[in-house]
């Protein structure tokens, strides 16, 4: 493309712009407190100056050339022939263009042929106009920085405070990320609820995404049974596993185990975190599962499934384990120790002071690594899409198979199906109520921790 | 014959609501050391911070009044404070030189302001600082081992090098021998009152034996107030303020 | 009422007593995370078992196939590499440079300062797949950009990663001492030269090793893929960062599918494969620590 050559180009003049600034600079150099800033900074001077506004132009002729090219292109004689309707008007005109950059793509339509060729033309056309106004701009740039080299110039503020917006940029990234997780799921879930009343989205029981059409939507999107599954296994059987397992552990780390061996263990516990959540779902599907439907088998149930709630939290317990592990210890580390010397100083035994005394005191730290743990839990996606399965039933019993939010947000997107239908924008939907639940426990743990911390600081 | 390098007109500091420093008033001159003297807490290292603008550096500090070096407001909109630290250089309590090379440590000022043009007027700017820190023939044999292998002394030594060797008018030491043994602090002194001849020193101290080795001018501080200012020898042997006799005399500090 | 008596009967029993449940829930801690631990073995052992016999030169320099013997990880390698690239590229600068501003020049106690350091503290704990429907939403149903491409999954894993990085770096950042700042201002260097000549230097291995552990975890996400589409079956490995594509960790949730029961030494080969990968990365990031943290 023309255009990576060019920005090329224009990284290139500000190369020569930064050296040539720089010599010309240390010309200008008579030795202390002749100049305000040193040569090297004229030079970040002159190719900020060079680049920025050749940047900027390059932004601007990018967002702007697409529709140029469409109004040449629609000019064009052999346009007449378009159909009036937009989606085939768009059709036809983008495998135009992709005849265009390659002359080996196959169209549906001859007349996107016809108009390969005018397309082609027209961008040439435009990206030549759109190379020399980025090196203009550049060159302009490049003249403009050249007349503020002199001696008195203050370079380095100029260049610092271009750092400083740099900087600033970055950390807007944040509330950009943020703000298009919430526009986006807001918007499309907004889509949905056109569709779909809220209410028997967020209390009906009846989840069948895939007969629901025409009037029957409202019955067929009750996401009931998805929050029951995504509860029923990530905070309650995911938990019941993590949380002794996790807690004991931290408590034989912290108050047992010697030096030496904490040293060993701990990390060793901690690659259970690293380990990729498909794995664990690949683990949970091949190993785990099969135990567990034998045994559902020879305890009497009929037809037991191979995907069950129980393999899915029980996989998921496990992967959650360090996570608890570490919350723990950081918790139990808050508690000052002389709450612990003073229940030893009356002849307590260590576990008599750990379950009376340390375990109170840091109970909010650890309650709050709970919640941690459980919005992790209910946002993990892999295990339950390889373990837990596509039912979507209420029940209490672990054997059953079972599905969650996580899980019908992935069947939903996957597959070939149009954007807008209310079966892929409930995914959206889905994802919103995963987005406000995690959000407010992150929010609610979070602050209990760093009161829980401040109150033994 | 002195002359005045640094003079400052009802200075007052605040840190935020809290005012630190209340209405100071000092002339600082050159070729001679200026100690602060005072109660920990006294305002002492903050009136020596706002005269190199570090303050500027803690978030809610703000100083007004008027100092000026060499007749020019150092708190002007037109003064960069970067220009100024350079001409105003600063030894700390603890030493802290930078986990660098000794050579390094001392290279970097020289360096951001355009003081060598080449390695061998680094070598020579290198050189005459160690030297008039006292530190070349110890460390002239291992410039580029860590300067945080030195021991405390000679840190402390190392810092001074690297204030020197960006030429400043103006070095102020903000208690540069508490981290000290005794050995290292005679060294220091030393060193300061061979300094003297090139530059303006203010020294910062809790130590009222070490104002009276070191210096010509004492100030004495309290609660943020200049109470006296003088000759070394008079504020010692015949303070005018009672505050002042009261302090030198142990009765309070 | 009776006397209690250090010497009695009584007072020797209950002590007894006491004595044996500290040491069952002594052994109960011990038991906790030797079962954690015990199922980390069974989990590596079996994945070795059923996949060390599938790694061969076929195996990882092939790519995608519809038949078992012929099928290789290449592909799914390659892509996943050009997936890092993209995510490192972006999320590296960008989360250091964010840390920075945060930690040495964000004006305090200001309203807009407090929302970004909430957003990046939620960021980081937002489920990933979150991250999946962003992508698909923004980058491919918005800005048009290729499905299935290492681009669009590398930048959906760059949003992911970038809060980690941040909040690594800003750790890092904190942990050099005020000292080294204030030396290099009295000797006249600016804000910005005092940052960038001293305490970034010193702070990077601690930044490094953040970037890698959050770049470890993109490597191993598979659901916010998912959502963009890099499920496709790619035979041969993608070209640049616009073609179509899959990962490792994809590849492994694509072959767990498969019915034919061959598929499950490939699976597990894949594995290796990428818990390899991985520990290498911590690996090296343990490495870093030890090697250039400088204890203050």
């Amino acid at each position: 493309m023309i255009f990576t050559a060019v920005l090329l180009a224009v990284f290139g003049l500000g190369l020569v712009g930064w050296f040539a600034a720089r010599a010309r600079a240390r010309l200008l150099y008579t030795g202390r407190g002749s100049m305000h800033s040193m040569p090297g900074y004229h030079g970040w001077h002159m190719a900020l100056w060079i680049v920025a506004p050749a940047l900027l132009a390059w932004g601007v002729w990018s967002a702007i050339m697409p529709g140029l090219v469409e109004s040449a292109v629609l000019a064009d004689p052999a346009a007449a022939q378009l159909p009036p309707d937009a989606m085939n008007r768009a059709a036809i005109l983008a495998d135009a263009n992709a005849i265009a950059s390659n002359p080996d793509a196959v169209a549906f339509n001859p007349l996107s042929n016809a108009l390969a060729e005018p397309m082609r033309a027209a961008q040439q056309r435009f990206g030549l106009i759109g190379s020399l106004l980025v090196v203009i701009a550049a060159l302009a740039g490049g003249g403009y920085g050249f007349t503020k080299l002199r001696a008195g110039f203050p370079a380095r503020t100029q260049v610092e405070r271009a750092v400083l917006g740099l900087l600033l940029t970055a950390s807007l990234m944040a509330i950009l990320t943020t703000f298009g997780i919430v526009a986006s799921l807001v918007f499309e879930a907004g889509l949905f609820f056109r569709d779909v009343s809220p209410i028997a989205f967020l209390t009906g029981t009846h989840w069948a995404p895939g007969n629901a059409a025409g009037a029957d939507l409202d019955e067929n999107f009750g996401a009931v049974p998805l929050f029951w599954g995504t509860i029923y296994i990530g905070a309650v059987i995911a938990m019941l596993v993590a949380i002794p397992l996790g807690l004991m552990s931290a408590i034989y780390l912290t108050q047992y185990a010697s030096g030496r061996i904490r040293k060993i263990l701990k990390p060793i516990l901690e690659i259970l975190a690293g380990i990729p959540t498909v794995v664990y779902g690949y683990f949970a599907a091949l190993t785990v599962a099969p135990i567990i439907r034998d045994f559902a088998g020879s305890m009497g149930m009929a037809n037991p499934s191979t995907e069950s709630a129980l393999a899915a939290g029980l996989v998921m317990g496990v992967m959650i384990i360090p996570f608890v592990s570490s919350m723990a210890d950081d918790a139990l580390a808050a508690v000052p120790r002389a709450m612990s010397d003073g229940s030893l100083a009356l002849g307590a035994t260590k576990s008599e002071t750990i379950k009376k005394v340390l375990l109170p005191a840091a109970l909010p730290g650890i309650v709050a690594g709970v919640m941690l743990a459980i919005s992790r839990a209910i946002g993990e996606t892999m295990i339950v899409v390889m373990a837990a399965g596509a039912a979507a039933r209420l029940s209490v019993n672990p054997f059953d198979s079972m599905t969650t939010v996580t899980y019908q947000i992935v069947q939903l997107l996957t597959g070939d199906q149009e954007f807008n239908s209310p079966k892929t924008l409930s995914a959206f939907a889905l994802g919103l109520v995963l987005f406000i639940v995690t959000l407010i426990l992150n929010i609610i743990a979070l602050r209990v921790v760093k009161r829980f911390r401040e109150a033994y600081d | 014959m002195t002359e005045t390098k640094l003079t400052a007109r009802n200075v007052d500091v605040y840190y935020g609501q809290k005012k630190a420093i209340d209405n100071v008033s000092i002339d600082i001159d050159n070729g001679l050391v200026t100690a602060f003297i005072g109660p920990s807490g006294c305002g002492k290292s903050t009136f020596l911070r706002s005269l190199n603008r570090m303050n500027d550096t803690i978030a809610d500090a703000r100083v007004t009044g008027e100092i000026l070096l060499d007749g020019e407001d150092i708190y002007a909109a037109s003064m960069d404070p970067v220009a100024l630290r350079a001409r105003v250089g600063m030894v700390f309590q603890k030493p802290n030189p930078f986990p660098k090379s000794i050579y390094e440590n001392i290279a970097y000022g020289p360096r951001i302001h355009g003081l060598a043009s080449n390695k061998a007027d680094m070598d020579v700017v290198i050189e005459r600082s160690l030297t008039k820190a006292g530190l070349w023939e110890e460390v002239k044999d291992r410039l580029h081992d860590a300067g945080t292998a030195l021991s405390g002394g000679q840190q402390q030594r190392l810092c001074i090098a690297r204030a020197i060797a960006v030429s400043p008018e103006v070095i102020l030491m903000d208690e540069p021998c508490s981290a000290l043994d005794p050995i290292a602090t005679a060294k220091i002194e030393e060193l300061i009152d061979e300094l003297k001849e090139n530059y303006a020193i203010v020294i910062v101290t809790h130590s009222m034996q070490q104002a009276a080795r070191v210096s010509q001018r004492t100030a004495f501080f309290h609660l943020g107030n200049l109470v006296e200012y003088g000759e070394t020898d008079q504020v010692f042997t015949n303070p005018r303020e009672e505050k002042t006799k009261d302090y030198i005399t142990g009765r309070y500090g | 009422m009776t006397d209690a008596g250090w010497q009695s009967p009584e007072f020797a029993r209950r002590l007894a007593k006491r004595h044996a449940a500290e040491r069952r829930f002594k052994w109960l801690g011990f038991s906790a995370i030797a079962l954690s631990l015990a199922f980390l073995a069974l989990l590596l052992f079996i994945m070795l078992r059923n996949g060390l016999g599938g790694i061969d030169w076929q195996f990882l320099s092939g790519s995608d196939s519809t038949s078992a013997n012929v099928a290789g990880v290449w592909g799914a390698t390659k892509g996943s590499l050009l997936t890092m690239l993209v995510t490192l590229l972006l999320s590296f600068p960008m989360g250091v440079l964010a840390a920075v501003y945060l930690e040495e020049f964000a004006p305090k106690n200001r309203r807009w300062v407090e929302w970004v350091e909430v957003s990046i503290n939620n960021l980081a704990a937002v489920p990933s797949i979150i991250f999946g429907l962003l992508g698909l939403a923004v980058f491919i149903n918005t800005l048009g950009f290729p499905r299935s491409s290492p681009l669009v999954g590398g930048l959906t894993l760059a949003l992911m990663t970038m809060p980690v990085i941040v909040i690594s770096g800003r750790n890092a950042i904190k942990a050099v001492p005020p000292s080294i700042r204030d030396a290099a201002l009295a000797i006249g260097a600016s804000k910005v030269q005092t940052v960038f000549h001293h305490v970034l230097p010193l702070a990077l291995p601690g930044i490094l090793t953040g970037t890698i552990i959050g770049m470890a975890r993109a490597l191993g996400e598979t659901a916010p893929l998912l959502m963009i589409g890099m499920r496709a079956f790619v035979a041969t490995p993608p070209g640049g960062i616009t073609d179509p594509s899959s990962v490792l960790p994809m590849q492994i949730f694509l072959w767990s599918d498969e019915i034919d029961k061959a598929f499950v030494q490939n699976t597990s080969a894949a594995i290796i494969v990428l818990l390899v990968f991985l520990l290498a990365m911590n690996g090296l990031a343990i490495y870093l620590r030890n090697k250039f943290e400088v204890r203050w």
